[in-house]
């Protein structure tokens, strides 16, 4: 029986509506309380700013980092953001650290911990590469992980789209989770990823799949469906298609609309679209690219059925990594860089391929404006979920940086002074002056997560709920993000206290133990006699294509490490 | 003008990390400051005076300083890593990464050194009487630019990779040279005086010039024609096609 109280804190939690008021927080045997005893540890908070622990909803971090990883060995010792970054040698706490954007799987669980930030969300599991994904997990000190599936170009899924067998559908994604240990379905490019390995891709959301028939709407439709007849606790996550392309602006808010449609089976939105950053774009050419911002925070804020995420650009090196295998060529060949492409057998493709965000590149910067004008147009900051999609927007420890960019408008002026004149004309940003407070950061950052991944232990501090605390170094009230934004970013880069699960991990951005972190995984309950069926064709898939055999594809228990599994029972 | 002489006591096997032995640490040091410096020494930190016998004359500035190891340092790696001025002579065998990022002042050699000689340099010498070995001039891995400015010029024959991903800055090798010398090339010029096999893959731009007979030369350059240079005459090609390289590679006409 552990007891903390945590004195003073000045609480800013969104989920209860609580905005920066000073009270004391109660924690017992890693939950939190309505009282402790008088025997409880306490910390004193001191009026330092306090919210729950961050939680990033789309980061690549345990799977493709690693491809990045052996292309870019580099940038083992690189060190942009020091502290958070580069080569530090082990501690008695701590084991060796290296990199910047694909740093070391422990580096990702110490860095990740001292911005506060207690859990997070890998964005793409290849089904038949899940083994290794959860290898990683493992290895992730101090965070609670989970991690979307692909199907979005699987075979089996178009073939029963094109067959119209919505329920064998519904039972193969309640198996690929079960496979994968997924938590939920991710869609990248849909199509794109089958079409890739003739050499093509998918122009559009009426562009049929080769050999296949089906078209991108129908598999986001059908997998729409599937997510809610499996009562699945996220939406689809959604990278669309034509990503990186002048104009796509059009294709996400098609992509958008499509889902108004959709009867929700929970309390939560009907779709999330990853990274619009790179999906707000308008123009028909690098020549006349601009920004679509305008008009994608247009059709969100007359919209109620959808989250999204940022995948916020920042200055400097970066590494994309993504399964839609077009986009990756199309980016190695324009930048001359070096290119990693992988065939994932039946289900999908994927890409990597480093590159520079230079300030100094008109695309650059509008790109960088692009995100933030996603985030301060858009008006309910409870369909935005903050996100550089590390790290192809940028490593996360940038994060303290990018909310300096959200909370001033004089930061961002600074940015942008160093702009061409044709960067400007492009872009939106210079004209908006909203500047985002503690409160609309903290429901960007953790409390949108808590409700759009049905969490409700995670991302608030009710009572209840895991004891996974930020404590920063700011007084609020005593302190102006708008102009001190070097405080705030400094405050942000090393928690004064992070708690995972009521035990002390981080003090004074410093670690201070290393507990390792819980798998959330889904497990969607399937009629028996629909299993069967199914399990009867992707018999004869494993039989006639797949290099590994059925048995040796499921991700055993073994492998996860502390499972929390999220049973779901399915509508047939 | 302080001199450093260094003579290492035993030789080891587990190799040294010298990668603060340079000019730049130890100007206006005393002997006792000099032998307290921690150097890496396989898992652990260790004084550097545990390793090596320290003799300092004078005190001086860091251009005015120099270097001697005397005797063979052949498993000492990163001798003068990021010296900016100031000299380093060895008298003697070197390990991997002598110079390395070296920024100015200068490196005299009197032995052979193991791969990676003046990595990354922007700038200054290395002059090297003896023989190299791997990567001469070239990046760290997964790096675009290795050397970018500076000189090397070794005295003997250099291994394979030479001057590999080198975006400036010049390479004069009196002997041969084995495999692939200047790879993935953007920039800087590289001499040969010996034989060379399969120069200048993948070369986006930079000059190579090679005296000595070349053995499988690429089929991805085009020629064009001949120039003179000091007076010798060289067939000229130009690529590497591949990248759409616009490098020059001379080859002495026989």
């Amino acid at each position: 029986m552990s007891e903390i109280l945590i004195k003073n804190a000045s609480v800013c939690d969104p989920v209860q509506g609580i905005n920066c008021e000073t009270m004391d927080i109660c924690i017992k045997d890693g939950k939190i309380v309505e009282s402790v005893s008088s025997n409880a540890k306490v910390i004193d908070a001191e009026g330092r700013l306090t919210m729950a622990g961050g939680f990033d909803g789309h980061t690549h971090s345990a799977g493709k980092i690693n491809v990045g990883r052996f292309i870019n060995p580099n940038d083992a010792r690189k060190n942009p953001v020091p502290g958070l970054s580069g080569q530090v040698a082990r501690t008695e706490k701590t084991r060796a650290q290296v990199g910047y954007n694909t740093p070391n799987t422990y580096a990702i669980g110490y860095r990740y911990a001292k911005l506060g930030y207690t859990t997070i969300c890998e964005a793409a599991i290849p089904l038949l590469a899940a083994r290794h994904t959860h290898e990683e997990f493992k290895e992730i000190p101090i965070l609670d992980k989970m991690g979307l599936s692909l199907f979005g170009s699987n075979w089996q899924v178009m073939e029963y789209i094109r067959d119209k067998e919505p329920e064998k559908l519904a039972a193969y994604v309640a198996w690929g989770l079960r496979a994968s240990r997924g938590y939920g379905i991710k869609i990248v490019n849909p199509g794109g990823g089958e079409a890739w390995g003739w050499g093509k891709n998918v122009s559009g959301l009426y562009d049929p799949v080769p050999n296949f028939d089906v078209t991108p709407a129908e598999i986001l439709m059908s997998l729409a469906e599937v997510n809610e007849r499996l009562k699945l606790p996220h939406s689809v996550h959604v990278h669309c298609n034509n990503l990186g392309k002048p104009g796509n602006y059009a294709t996400t808010i098609e992509t958008m609309k499509l889902f108004e449609k959709i009867k929700l089976s929970r309390d939560r939105q009907a779709l999330h679209v990853t990274h619009v950053q790179f999906n707000a774009y308008a123009g028909t050419s690098w020549r006349n690219f601009e920004t679509g911002a305008p008009m994608v925070a247009d059709y969100v804020n007359g919209a109620d059925h959808l989250t999204f995420d940022l995948g916020q650009v920042i200055f400097g090196p970066a590494v994309t990594m993504t399964a839609d295998g077009p986009v990756e060529y199309a980016n190695a060949r324009m930048l001359h860089e070096k290119w990693s492409n992988q065939d994932v057998e039946l289900e999908d493709a994927s890409g990597v391929v480093p590159l520079f965000y230079s300030p100094k590149s008109f695309v650059n910067a509008v790109q960088w404006a692009i995100g933030l004008e996603l985030a301060l147009l858009v008006k309910d900051p409870w369909k935005v979920m903050f996100t550089t999609d590390s790290p192809n927007g940028g490593s996360f420890v940038n994060y303290p940086e990018a909310f300096t960019y959200l909370m001033s408008a004089k930061r961002r002026e600074e940015v942008i002074s160093g702009f061409s004149n044709m960067a400007l004309d492009r872009m939106v940003l210079p004209g908006i002056d909203r500047e985002l407070d503690f409160y609309e950061l903290a429901i960007m950052t953790r409390s949108t997560q808590s409700k759009m991944y049905s969490r409700p232990e995670k991302g608030n501090l009710k009572a209840g709920s895991d004891a996974d605390i930020a404590i920063y170094d700011i007084i609020p009230g005593q302190i102006d993000p708008s102009t001190e934004y070097v405080k705030v970013k400094k405050a942000f880069s090393g928690a004064a206290y992070t708690l995972k699960d009521g035990e002390i991990v981080v003090k004074d951005g410093e670690i201070e133990a290393t507990p390792k972190g819980r798998i959330y995984w889904v497990n969607a309950k399937v009629p028996s006699p629909i299993d069967s069926a199914m399990q009867k064709d992707i018999d004869i898939k494993f039989r006639k294509y797949y290099t590994v055999s059925k048995a040796n594809y499921m991700v055993e228990d073994v492998y996860l490490q502390k499972p929390v599994e999220i049973a779901t029972e399915g509508v047939f | 003008m302080q001199v450093v002489k260094l003579f290492l006591k035993e030789a080891n096997k587990i190799p040294i990390e010298a990668d603060n032995i340079n000019p730049d640490n130890f100007a206006g040091k005393t002997e006792e400051e000099i032998k307290a410096i921690l150097v890496w020494y396989g898992n652990g930190q260790y004084p550097f005076g545990d390793f090596f016998n320290v003799e300092v004359e004078g005190r001086d500035s860091v251009e005015n300083t120099k270097l001697v190891f005397e005797g063979d340092v052949s498993r000492v790696k990163r001798i003068g890593q990021n010296m900016s001025a100031g000299e380093i002579e060895i008298n003697g065998n070197v390990d991997m990464h002598c110079g390395f990022g070296m920024k100015g002042g200068k490196i005299i050699i009197n032995g052979n050194a193991d791969s990676w000689l003046g990595c990354e340099m922007t700038d200054g010498e290395i002059i090297l009487n003896g023989n190299a070995s791997y990567y001469v001039g070239s990046g760290y891995r997964g790096e675009a630019c290795g050397m970018r400015g500076g000189k090397i010029t070794i005295n003997g024959n250099a291994r394979d990779y030479l001057g590999e991903h080198m975006c400036g800055g010049e390479i004069l090798v009196k002997g041969n040279v084995g495999l692939l010398p200047a790879i993935s090339n953007n920039g800087g010029k590289i001499v040969i005086e010996g034989n060379a096999t399969m120069p200048a893959n993948e070369m986006k731009s930079g000059t190579v010039i090679i005296k000595g007979e070349v053995s499988d030369l690429l089929p991805s350059y085009k020629e064009e024609g001949t120039v003179e240079v000091e007076g010798v005459i060289y067939r000229k090609f130009v690529g590497d096609v591949n990248v759409g390289g616009k490098g020059v590679l001379l080859i002495k006409r026989t």
